[in-house]
Parts: structure tokens; sequence; C-alpha cells
């Protein structure tokens, strides 16, 4: 009974999440009243192949944004970047774009900490 | 024809010559899992990752390239992410401390952490890298026995622009 009681809080070995710029900018879009920001991530984490993106105002409440996808799929040691589309009117609003990695945590799956970046919109 | 020899001869000389390496030094943080945490079972109504209960701490790494523009927010798990069927409450406590640091005036950081919930904030005001360790200990009902089965938590790890 205990060889299955004593179980896990699974981290795997070395492997890394990065998500950069620190502090993006937003920029004007070929669409008018949208601004951008390209922002790159770097999947360095074996264990982990998706993330979620988002973008949070001041009291981490959620800002609407645009993306080609919210979740997108980074293979081990890729490197994207990846654009992410405001409303101009939600400029003042916006503080935080984050990313974090989309855990599996059913079937044989081990992983267990779950990764968060986020840069600030100064 | 010997001084075309001779030009091929400097065109193929200066192509071995100069190979540039382009590198970029920016400002950023990288969440790093470290080592893997494991629950241990000392009583029945008890899982817990410290190492006197048989447990192993898990370990997360983060590195920034320049001080004072990021905090790290580690929280410790308060449900399970995978478990048998439990009909009773489980009671979640928990703690982060720094466990290693690659610059000594990083030992400051758990003096002036901040905690709330189940959150922990440390200011990472010193360039480098630094590991916490994340205690987790999990009590089911009044002193009842965990159900055997898998029991799995996330311990969740955040690097935030300040």
């Amino acid at each position: 009974m205990y060889r299955y009681l004593v179980l896990l809080l699974t981290i795997s070995g070395a492997s890394a999440h990065e998500f950069t710029p620190t502090y993006p900018k937003l920029e004007t879009s070929y669409v008018e009243g949208v601004l951008y920001t390209s922002m790159t991530l770097f999947n360095a984490r074996k264990d982990v192949e998706y993330y979620e993106f988002g973008v949070f105002n001041a009291e981490w409440e959620k800002v609407p944004f645009a993306m080609q996808n919210k979740v997108m799929r980074f293979k081990h040691l890729e490197k994207k970047k990846v654009d992410i589309y405001i409303r101009e009117k939600d400029k003042e609003e916006v503080v935080y774009i984050c990313s974090k990695s989309k855990l599996i945590v059913t079937g044989n799956a081990k992983t267990s900490l779950s990764s968060r970046i986020c840069s600030k919109v100064k | 024809m010997k001084k075309l020899v001779i030009l091929l001869f400097c065109a193929f000389s200066a192509q071995a010559e100069e190979m540039e390496v382009v590198g970029n030094v920016a400002s950023k943080c990288v969440v790093t899992p470290d080592t893997a945490g494991v629950y241990g079972n000392p009583t029945a109504d008890e899982l817990s990752t410290d190492p006197t209960d048989g447990g192993v701490d898990p370990i997360v790494r983060f590195d920034v390239i320049q001080a004072s523009m990021y905090k790290a927010r580690i929280l410790y798990p308060t449900s399970f992410s995978e478990a048998p069927a439990l009909n009773d409450t489980v009671v979640w406590t928990g703690d982060v401390a720094t466990s290693q640091v690659s610059d000594t005036s990083m030992s400051g950081y758990d003096a002036a952490k901040v905690e709330f919930d189940n959150v922990t904030e440390f200011n990472l005001t010193v360039t480098g890298s630094t590991w916490f360790k994340t205690e987790s200990k999990a009590e089911y009902g009044y002193g009842k026995a965990f159900p055997g089965g898998v029991y799995r938590a996330v311990v969740s790890a955040e690097c935030i622009a300040i």
C-alpha cells in the first residue's frame, strides 16, 4: 500500500522557460485602433510542449487581446516570436503580458511544476 | 593562370579566417525546475515533502540577468491534481525558502520574503541564480488514512517583472 501512497511532486530534469523582453513596448499595427508587441518564448523544458498567453491589468484582471493562438505548441529547444494585439482603447489598462506552461496532469505525465513568466508594459 | 590561382587562394583563406558569432544579452528571467519533489507518508493521514518524513522538497531555480527587475512568486499546492476519490477535507500547509544562492548578497532573501495564503514572494534584487525549495504537507480528515493510489500536486513558480 505504501508504494502507492508515497508519491509525487515530480519535476523533470534540467530545463527552462524564457519569455522576453522584460519591458515590451506597444507599437502601432497595420490595423487602425490596434496596437501590438512582439514577444519571444524559448522552451527548454523537455516536459512541456504547450504554453498559454495572457494579458492582465495592475489588479491581475484579464485584458482582451488577440494573437494567432492563445495556446501555442513549442517543441523542446524551440524559440518563437509571438505577436500580441491589443485595442488602443485598452492601452492604459495593460500592465502584464504572461506566458504559462500547460501541464498534462493525468496518465503517465510526470510534470508538476507550472512556470509562469510575466513581462511588464511600462 | 598563376595570378588566378593566387587570387583563389586568397579568397579561400579570407573565408576560413573570418567567422562571426553574434550574441545579445538582454534582461530576462529564466525559470528552471531543478529537483523533483516526492511525498513521503510518515503517518496514514499525512503526505509530506519534508525529508524527515521521507519526502523530497521540490526545488526550482530562478536566473536573473539584471538585478531588481523581477520578483519570484512561488505557490505551494492547495489541492491534488491527481488523487483517488477523497470524501473528507484535506488541510494543506507549506513553506518556501531559499535552498542555495549563487551570490552571498542573496542571503537576505528569506528575511525579506512576503507571505500570504499559499503564496511567497521574493524580490530578486541581486543578479544571478537562486534555488527555492517548496515544502508542502497534506493532512486528511481527522486522523483518517489516505486511500491507496497515486497522489500528485502542482507547485507554481512565477517570475514577474516589477
